[in-house]
């Protein structure tokens, strides 16, 4: 028995309306997908054996593996799969976590029991990680509803999949979940019987339940707890370099954008935006937010995703040199006053830099930057922003001039990508930073249908030099994903940076230390 | 006026209250920032702009908020139903009575712990003033009730988990988890104990202190020297004379704890990994969660009006001045 405790609980074990990673942790061990992303980063068959697309790029085949059973014993069809696949199709509200992935499908149908097909309205160049995130749903537990509302109130307390783990119990009011080793999965006997979830509210009694041995597992450790474990004794900490990033945000709405932003016309000066970046000390940030748990970022596409297939590595930082940042300042015709602020005509160089209040590290990496910023000439006053004002602040409004927050990209950039584009800057969209280029909007549709990898990571790597030089954001630092367990009790987990030692693949040949 | 003409005042103001709360709180977290779909979703999720607006649509936030939100709540309240949790999907009656029972447990029994204990604490102290009992129970009840929960909690948490091998938070161990709680009795008891024994100390300062100088006032009276003058033993004086006016203040402040203590006892949920209400409110206004939300503060606002009323009947007992106006 593995006892892993966690911050939180999964918020429903419905996959149509799952919104907290906990709950995707669960679909991961015990739901199953065609298709997943190895260690390395590549996406390799779960469920699918092989596959194979037109040369058109808009008709895929998918071969299933042999002896794939549900949990209840039945043998799962082709005609299962694309169950779950036609559904979201039909109801794309109703699946709201999942629709995205579906996008451009036209057509999913079941050849015989091993094949099935998926039409495209044009070529999908992330098919296999879309897929990737396509939990296929027990048919019967998910047939006949009729509204939206209908499909995401279904709890499915008995998550009926194909994974290495079936569901024991969850009861929602002591947060605890059991999953036990499903004895009839296809890719071999787990090694441990169960998996305990137990939630705790607070860090400090986390790594306390770790001490004490209550717990075999942490999923969530602070960054300012990690060093501690290090001298635990049987515990051993594990920092992996996550895809989370940190950024210094830029408002980049234009000017002549309705309704107009509340900003400093000076950010939208390319040499005050390139006097800021040199004036951030990224590597002194990792080691005063993060207690040296991240390394300095560059890019939107974190070096982590695709195992590296995707950063830009051409890209090379500005460095940290307050001299330059001055001079460039004093070139572009800021003149610094008695207060040691620069100003062009009227314009000061004073900005708010705003940050959400519900992260513990960004008031400190506020302050160095305040001063560091202060050295240069511009003034920046830190203010911590209750995250529901700074969302309404950002998007689609454009009321504020820096702020500091952080994106979880997905494994496959084309999320993160898609944060910078124009039609984004809408209610309800994701962009914040309100850039708007028509090119970089052309190149993400682009590299949405560029089916040959290559000539896809050819324009993303265009996407991000084009962002890195304009600046929408600062990107501060990569975070490492930190996890910690009792080494003196198991042994064999796999490290990832998506799913940090937890995937399937781990947890499924995890075994007790003898 | 009668026992009975007072009672009914009270019960009217008490509904009418109720009925104030329930409006103010629906305008109130309407008008807090943000978007609720938004915050319920979360920022790291990807789900379209179209179907966020679906979302919306469901939730009937595209409708004006009053009078068409408004009646559509109240409406659904009078059939008897809180509506469902937008972030949990559970309908929100069903997480209420989950939650309530667990906080129940836990300060229901730290409460009346504190009580009775911090009563007959301060009972003696006031009975043996400045004498070295009187200033070791004020010292400790000073320092109890000075004493930052978070952080009494957390020392109890790490040194009752180490040495007596407490757990470190929850309500029963994953082994009982399912089982109906009176089955599992001695495995939930040793989850209470930290959590209890917190909260028990925490409130018993202030128990102590308050009758503590009741009971002084109290003995201060000319009709307790007039007691003694008869010759009464001094536990007839107390008991006879002064316990029951100096009961005045305490039961004044029981009913305030009990009213308030249904909003849980946040901190120590939290530290304790206890799922109760408090914890429920904090998650719900941190979602957005309006259903959860309005349903939670229904919730508290009952058990607030509830409990001052039942200190109203009290008096009527306790205090002969209450049943002559």
């Amino acid at each position: 028995m593995l006892n892993v405790g966690w911050e939180g609980a999964p918020d429903t074990l419905n996959p149509a309306y799952a919104f907290l990673t906990e709950a995707y942790t669960i679909f991961d061990l015990v739901y199953g997908t065609l298709t997943t992303q190895a260690a390395t980063g590549e996406y390799v068959g779960y469920l699918a054996d092989t596959w194979s697309h037109s040369d058109d790029g808009l008709t895929w085949t998918f071969t299933l593996k042999d002896g794939i059973k549900w949990h209840d014993g039945k043998p799962l069809t082709a005609a299962d799969v694309a169950f779950t696949l036609n559904a979201v199709m039909a109801d794309p509200d109703g699946w709201a976590t999942v629709s995205n992935y579906v996008s451009g499908f036209t057509e999913v149908s079941a050849t015989d029991d091993k094949t099935l097909t998926i039409v495209t309205e044009y070529p999908v160049s992330n098919m296999e990680y879309r897929l990737s995130w396509l939990y296929l749903a027990y048919p019967p537990d998910f047939e006949g509803f009729e509204t939206a509302e209908d499909l995401q109130n279904f709890s499915n307390f008995e998550l009926i999949g194909t994974g290495p783990f079936k569901m024991s119990t969850f009861d929602e009011d002591a947060r605890i979940l059991i999953l036990e080793a499903n004895d009839d999965y296809h890719g071999g006997l787990p090694t441990i019987d169960q998996i305990v979830f137990q939630t705790y509210d607070n860090a400090d009694a986390l790594i306390q339940a770790l001490k004490v041995g209550e717990i075999d597992m942490v999923l969530d450790v602070p960054f300012s707890a990690f060093a501690a474990l290090s001298d635990m004794e049987g515990v051993k900490p594990v920092g992996l370099p996550g895809s989370y990033f940190d950024e210094l945000i830029i408002n980049s709405v234009p000017a002549d954008h309705d309704p107009a932003p509340n900003k400093n016309p000076a950010l939208d000066d390319p040499a005050v935006r390139l006097a800021m970046a040199y004036a951030i000390n990224k590597e002194d940030m990792v080691d005063v937010g993060l207690f040296g748990l991240g390394v300095p970022g560059d890019t939107i596409v974190p070096p982590q995703l695709g195992g590296g297939y995707w950063h830009n590595d051409d890209i090379q930082d500005v460095p940290f040199d307050l001299t330059k940042g001055n001079e460039i300042l004093e070139s572009a015709g800021y003149v610094k006053g008695a207060d040691g602020v620069r100003a062009k005509g009227d314009v000061r160089l004073e900005f708010r830099l705003q940050f959400p209040s519900d992260n513990s590290y960004y008031p400190r990496m506020a302050d160095s930057m305040t001063g560091w910023f202060g050295e240069i000439g511009i003034k920046t006053t830190p203010e911590a922003v209750d995250p529901d004002s700074l969302y309404a602040a950002t998007t689609p409004v454009g009321d504020y001039d820096l702020v500091i927050w952080g994106w979880g990209p997905d494994p496959d950039p084309d999320f993160i990508l898609s944060v910078m584009t124009s039609d984004q800057f809408v209610e309800g969209g994701w962009s914040d930073s309100g850039y708007m280029n028509p090119e970089y909007d052309q190149l993400y549709l682009d590299q949405q249908q560029a089916i040959d990898r290559e000539a896809r990571r050819d324009i993303i790597w265009e996407m991000q030099k084009m962002a890195f030089d304009d600046r929408p954001y600062i990107v501060l630092n990569y975070e490492y994903l930190l996890r910690a367990y009792r080494s003196d009790r198991f042994t064999g987990f796999i490290e990832t940076p998506t799913w940090g030692i937890e995937s399937f693949q781990s947890l499924l040949q995890v075994k007790p230390v003898q | 006026m009668t026992r009975r003409g007072y009672l009914a005042r009270k019960i009217g103001l008490a509904v009418i209250t109720i009925l104030v709360v329930v409006v103010i709180n629906f305008l109130l977290f309407r008008v807090l920032p943000g978007d609720p779909v938004r915050s319920v979703i979360g920022r790291n999720v990807r789900i379209s702009i179209q179907t966020q607006h679906a979302l919306r649509e469901q939730f009937g936030l595209d409708k004006p908020v009053f009078p068409d939100q408004f009646l559509d709540t109240v409406g659904q309240w009078m059939r008897g139903n809180l509506g469902i949790s937008w972030s949990l999907r559970r309908p929100v009656g069903d997480v209420l009575v989950a939650k309530l029972w667990n906080t129940l447990l836990l300060i229901g029994l730290g409460q009346i712990l504190s009580i009775v204990l911090g009563v007959a604490l301060g009972l003696v102290a006031g009975w043996k003033r400045k004498t070295a009992v009187d200033m070791a129970a004020l010292t400790f009840s000073l320092i109890a009730w000075a004493t930052p929960t978070f952080w009494l909690g957390i020392i109890f948490l790490a040194a009752g988990s180490t040495w007596l091998g407490l757990p470190t938070g929850g309500i029963v161990t994953p082994a009982n988890v399912g089982k109906p709680l009176y089955t599992v009795i001695p495995d939930l008891a040793r989850h209470l104990v930290l959590p209890t024994l917190t909260l028990t100390i925490l409130y018993l300062g202030e128990y102590m202190l308050i009758m503590r100088s009741s009971i002084l006032e109290v003995l201060g009276e000319d009709y307790i020297l007039t007691a003694k003058a008869k010759g009464m033993s001094h536990w007839q004086v107390l008991r006879r004379h002064a316990l029951k006016n100096a009961m005045l203040p305490i039961v004044t402040l029981i009913a305030l704890n009990l009213g308030f203590t249904v909003s849980g006892a946040i901190y120590i949920e939290t530290v304790f990994s206890y799922d109760g209400l408090g914890r429920m409110f904090q998650t719900a206004l941190v979602k957005q969660d309006y259903p959860l939300l309005q349903g939670a503060f229904l919730l508290l606002a009952v058990s607030v009006i509830i409990a001052n009323l039942l200190a109203d009947v009290l008096y009527t007992y306790l205090d002969p001045r209450v049943r002559a106006t």
